[in-house]
């Protein structure tokens, strides 16, 4: 039992999604004109979040990864 | 989608017949003559329910082909090339970059990806340098942290897609 049951990115605290991501934008860094441009946007999203307590909103909030995603409320 | 004749008929999928009554698919039958794919990508259905002779797919544990009346099977993808095979043809060859493959009892198989790309269109100088780059970036960072992993993520899927295209990276 010297090796590690799961992979180095579930160990460095990755999720799987984080993962697959990750893989996915290395496989469009490395891919030829004019695909490359085509595809650029395929790993990239935005949206804003706020939380209500009380009847009053707090303010919004910024989401464009997926780390913040899951920190955000 | 599967009468009780045509298992009987059949001849080696008797005892699967089971298996292919809960199956999702009603698209083959349990007497397939081939295999059903259906590959996708998030923005993107590549292929929707077309006749193959054979998917080879990149498992993390070992590359693996799926022909007709193929054990039902999931399997996680890891950085590699997919290959669909058609009969007759020249086989059609994709990177993906990961995700999962699921093999129906109706030989019905589904590959979900985040992203898959044709051999063709990948840039072999842009591999090695970005191999390079992350190579560097894996090196510089601290050991055990995330900006290493990802570094080596760069580095896993780059050296795939270098073996795909003949490059030999290290």
């Amino acid at each position: 039992m010297t090796a590690p049951a799961t992979s180095f990115w579930r160990i460095a605290g990755m999720t799987y999604l984080q993962y697959a991501n990750r893989a996915a934008g290395s496989v469009r860094a490395g891919l030829k004109e004019p695909l490359k441009s085509k595809l650029a946007a395929q790993g990239q999203f935005s949206y804003k979040v706020s939380s209500w307590t009380n009847g009053e909103q707090s303010p919004k909030i910024e989401i464009d990864t997926l780390d913040k995603a899951g920190k955000a409320v | 989608m599967l009468s009780r004749t045509a298992s009987l008929v059949a001849r080696k999928v008797v005892p699967r017949a089971s298996f292919a009554a809960r199956a999702f698919s009603s698209e083959a039958t349990a007497d397939a003559t081939s295999v059903t794919l259906n590959l996708s990508v998030p923005y993107e259905s590549i292929y929707n329910g077309a006749a193959v002779e054979q998917v080879i797919i990149p498992g993390t544990e070992g590359e693996y082909g799926i022909t007709v009346n193929h054990v039902p099977y999931v399997a996680q993808m890891k950085p590699g090339v997919l290959q669909v095979l058609f009969e007759g043809a020249e086989p059609e060859k994709y990177f993906v970059a990961g995700g999962y493959a699921v093999t129906h009892a109706n030989s019905v198989t589904d590959v979900v990806c985040v992203e898959a790309v044709k051999l063709d269109d990948i840039d072999p100088s842009a591999v090695q340098s970005n191999y390079d780059a992350a190579k560097s970036a894996a090196g510089a960072a601290a050991s055990g942290s995330v900006e290493e992993a990802e570094a080596m993520i760069d580095m896993e899927v780059n050296k795939a897609m270098g073996l795909a295209v003949g490059l030999t990276l290290a």
